[in-house]
Parts: structure tokens; sequence; C-alpha cells
């Protein structure tokens, strides 16, 4: 009887816990880089519709990468490179 | 040494394609090389080196692919086998720099610093921009690449997995570790800025 009990104890958060907030949590980064299929992109905006947890998480993953891809200075080629870089190929051939 | 076995072209088709499709990348590969070097003058070696073996190797390059994941490839192996073992470390940062930042943060966000200021105004998007750069140097190379690659160059999965010789899976979990890290590093930061949740 115990070890029953366990054993469908064990069990319980992987699935209850779910709704699929699990799955969702997965697809984030597909969903922020443009890499999830049709199918994975249904199911989760379907999902975020209805969970405030999921829907705060994504638009923290966006934040993240909008911080990189907007916020992070480019730095400046020095002039001289393409320069010197076409000047040593000839020198090397 | 085999090169006569290539499918050869005149030195001035040679010269006049690998400007035409490989220069115009100049700009994204000093930049990924910055960022993994952390010094103006390791990227700048790192560049140069980058195209003297893309020339070298030139013919090898199909036209018409993908001449930026090419070079990033080449570029990032280089930096595998010659750069790393020169800066044993992964990365130079000034480590203190940013400690010291952190630290004096301690104070506790209700201090309300930065509720005054306009999010918008130029200082202070330069501002998050430093702290971003700060943050992101700190992670591991391996980590700051995959984000560089996927958020500033906009690299899909695929090509990531083949610039790095790393399966797509691979490229998912890293880049799944790489921002969680960075995430935390951001958080305290974030707290300050107003980007509260």
């Amino acid at each position: 009887m115990e070890s029953k009990f366990t054993e469908m104890y064990q069990k319980e958060p992987a699935e209850e816990n779910g709704n699929g907030c699990e799955q969702v949590i997965n697809l984030l980064d597909l969903m922020v880089d443009g890499e999830a299929s049709a199918e994975e992109q249904h199911f989760f905006n379907k999902h975020i519709e209805e969970c405030v947890n999921c829907f705060e998480n994504h638009q923290k993953q966006k934040l993240l990468k909008g911080l990189i891809s907007g916020h992070l200075k480019r730095v400046i080629v020095p002039e001289s490179l393409a320069q010197t870089i076409k000047a040593k190929i000839q020198e090397t051939i | 040494m085999s090169e006569q076995t290539g499918k050869q072209l005149s030195k001035e088709e040679k010269d006049a394609r690998f400007e035409a499709e490989l220069l115009p990348v100049l700009d994204p590969l000093y930049n990924f090389a910055y960022r993994l070097t952390l010094d103006e003058d390791d990227a700048n070696d790192l560049v140069q080196e980058t195209y003297l073996k893309a020339y070298r190797f030139f013919d090898y390059f199909e036209q018409g692919t993908n001449a930026k994941a090419w070079l990033f490839r080449i570029l990032k192996n280089s930096f595998i086998n010659e750069f790393r073992k020169k800066s044993k470390q992964p990365a130079k940062v000034d480590y203190s720099e940013v400690e010291g930042y952190y630290n004096t943060d301690d104070v506790e966000g209700d201090s309300g610093v930065a509720t005054t200021t306009d999010m918008r105004s130029e200082s202070v998007q330069d501002l998050i921009g430093d702290e971003v750069a700060s943050a992101l140097n700190t992670l591991p190379v391996d980590f700051r690449t995959v984000i560089i690659l996927c958020d500033l160059e906009g690299f899909t999965y695929e090509e990531m997995a083949k610039i790095l010789d790393i399966p797509i899976g691979t490229v998912r979990s890293r880049l799944h570790r790489a921002r969680n890290s960075l995430k935390e590093k951001l958080e305290k930061y974030a707290k300050t800025m107003g980007y509260n949740s």
C-alpha cells in the first residue's frame, strides 16, 4: 500500500503541475528566436493566453533578447583593417 | 599544396570574388572577434588571420552559399586553436570593476534611484548598453558565443550548429543555459532600472 502511494505521489508533480507549463517553458527560446514550428506556436500562444506566469516569462525572454539586439553597442572596425587584409593577401600569395 | 587540383579561377577573378563576397562581412566578423577576445588588437589579428585562411581555401567555398556563416566558422576555429591557448583565461575581463558595481548595488532597490530617470534618454540607453556588455563579458566564452550569434547576428539554430560544429540540440541547451546565466546577472541591474516585475 505504502509503496503504491509514494509511487503515485512521485508521479504527480510532472503531470499535474503541467497544463502545459513545462512544455511552454521549453519552447520559450524557440519562440523568441523564431524557430518554433506552426504547431508549437499555436500551442504556445494558446497557453499563454490563459496562463499569467508563462505570459510573463515570455515577456521577460523577449526583453532579454531585445537587450542584446537593441542595446549592445557594435564596435567600430578600424579604418585600415580592410586595406591591411588586402595587402597581406597579396604579400603571402 | 593541393590547390592545383581545385577548380581554377584566375587570380583576378579570385580577388574580385573574394572582395565582393567576403569583405562585406568584415563588420560583423570584427564584432564577433571583439566579443570573443575582448581586446581590439586580438580582434584585429584574429580577423586578419581568418581572411588569410579564407583566401587560401577560397576554392572550396561555394559561390552563393552563406559566406557569413563560413567566415564565422573559420574565425571561431582559429580562436579555439590559437587565442584560447594564448590567454589561458576564457576572457580578459576586469572582474573587479564588475564586482565593484554590483557590490555598491547591494543597498537594496528602495532608494528609487532610477524612478526619476527618463528611460528613453540617450545616456540611459548608453548605460543599459554598457551594463548588458559587462554582464555578457563575464559569461564563459561558449555562452557568450551563442548569445552573440543568435541575438546580435541573427543566425538560425542550424547555422549556429554548423559554425560551432555541434548538434542543434546542443545549440538549444547551450543557448538556454547562457540566457539563464545572463538573466541572473542582469536581474539586479534590472531592478534598479525599474524593469522589476
